[in-house]
């Protein structure tokens, strides 16, 4: 049996509000693992040479995720005020046009009704107006949504690198695959939290 | 929804209400029109499932581009939630609110219309030489809460204050006093809550020369039924629900 789910707009966009916390949540762990990372490598000296390097770039993904995630919760802070604008818009012109079922008859028009026609049409096209900021708005979020998957990749191939180099540390070798688990664990959150975004949002243009 | 004509001299006062496509579940209120030449206020103008309605009515008497102004008395949803609506339809309004509730207000949907914040004082508002006297009426049952006087119907639009809650085919008119002070007890004894308050307000419009007293909710007082209602209203113990 097909289960059909109404959502409205405001609950997609809380719902991508939703997932953008939790890679902000993500990310910053993945700051704190790359400086628990850094101190344990220190310790090891030698043993985790090659490791070293990753630190930095762990630290670096996670301020790159970061500064991506902060662009795209301000685009979905602007895109949740678009989409209120046009549910104000919307509910002004049912109000506008629940006035005719009211009238009945031309007999019963109001003296000035006609003045709400010309005001009718500008009504309109400021919706039209909205409905293209919000077109244009979820296509930039999408391409954001998009961009944050790179350095998620990128995080993958650390996590694999990291495996290698945390097999020649002997004693740390626990720690440093204990880092190497919290990278890519944190890569596939950031994965799947953007591809839920990017579902729920491209059903956005398919609702009134 | 029932339009009645209250006054009509250099300006006219319109009561709308008795809606008949309201739902039950919705109190009943009494919107009014305040027309000059080429301004129209409307005054508590409702919320937003009057909208409508009201918009109809509305357009009886002035084309949208004249209705220039909004009052609300207060904050409540039956007042004014109607202002998003609002917002978005007239094309250039003022909305006269208390000060104090303006950040409250704003919730509404409130970008296009311009907020004119009543202080606690209140003013005088002139439209085209008509003017209205915004008497404050605190803590009735509002905190920040206000009536509009005409000293030339001499009428005073007194929000909550003489509210009755009825059947919404009720005539518009108070025809029997001590009937009708059965409809207003628990509603004045319930929303009002001070005693102080009460007594400070109904000193400020004794010293109002008023012919009709018009609430937001229920009938009309005429003539001597609103000497009779401060007089009511004077000793009635208000705030009960002290528990």
């Amino acid at each position: 049996m097909e289960t059909k789910i109404h959502k409205s707009k405001f609950v997609i966009i809380a719902s991508i509000a939703t997932e953008i916390t939790k890679i902000i949540n993500i990310a910053k762990e993945l700051s704190l693992a790359a400086g628990n990372a850094k101190a344990i490598a220190y310790r090891a000296g030698d043993k985790a040479k090659g490791f070293q390097p990753i630190t930095d770039f762990i630290n670096e993904l996670a301020k790159e995720t970061l500064m991506l995630v902060n662009d795209i919760n301000n685009n979905a802070y602007s895109l949740y005020n678009i989409s209120i604008e046009e549910y104000r818009i919307k509910e002004a012109i049912k109000g506008i046009n629940k006035v005719n079922k009211l009238i009945g008859n031309k007999n019963q028009q109001p003296y000035y009704y006609n003045s709400l026609e010309s005001f009718s049409l500008t009504l309109n096209k400021e919706l039209m107006y909205c409905s293209e900021d919000l077109d244009i708005k979820v296509k930039e979020l999408l391409d954001q949504l998009d961009g944050i998957m790179r350095p998620a990749r990128a995080a993958r191939v650390i996590a694999a690198n990291s495996r290698i180099e945390a097999s020649q540390a002997d004693e740390y070798l626990q720690s440093l695959q204990g880092v190497a688990e919290s990278v890519d664990k944190a890569a596939q959150v950031i994965y799947d939290s953007v591809q839920r975004s990017q579902r729920t949002l491209s059903m956005i243009n398919h609702l009134d | 929804m029932k339009m009645v004509k209250l006054y009509s001299g250099n300006h006219q006062w319109i009561l709308c209400g008795r809606d008949v496509h309201k739902t039950a579940q919705i109190i009943d209120t009494n919107q009014y029109i305040f027309r000059t030449r080429n301004r129209c206020l409307l005054i508590d103008p409702g919320g937003t499932e009057l909208f409508s309605p009201m918009l109809v009515a509305a357009l009886h008497w002035a084309p949208i581009e004249e209705i220039t102004d909004l009052f609300a008395s207060h904050q409540d949803p039956d007042v004014i939630s109607s202002l998003g609506l609002w917002d978005k339809t007239l094309p250039k309004a003022t909305l006269h609110a208390p000060k104090l509730w303006e950040g409250f207000l704003r919730h509404f949907g409130c970008e296009s219309i311009e907020y004119n914040g009543i202080p606690d004082e209140g003013k005088i508002l002139n439209f085209e030489g008509s003017e209205l006297h915004i008497i404050p009426a605190h803590y009735l049952h509002s905190s920040a809460n206000f009536n509009l006087y005409d000293p030339e119907a001499k009428l005073l639009m007194s929000g909550d204050i003489g509210a009755a809650l009825e059947d919404n085919d009720s005539p518009v008119f108070v025809d029997n006093f001590d009937e009708h002070v059965e409809k207003m007890r628990f509603f004045h004894q319930r929303w009002m809550p001070s005693e102080k308050a009460k007594l400070d307000w109904i000193n400020r419009v004794r010293k109002l020369d008023i012919e009709m007293l018009a609430p937001q909710h229920g009938r009309i007082f005429k003539g001597d039924d609103v000497k009779r209602f401060l007089d009511w209203f004077e000793s009635l113990t208000v705030g009960i629900a002290t528990v």
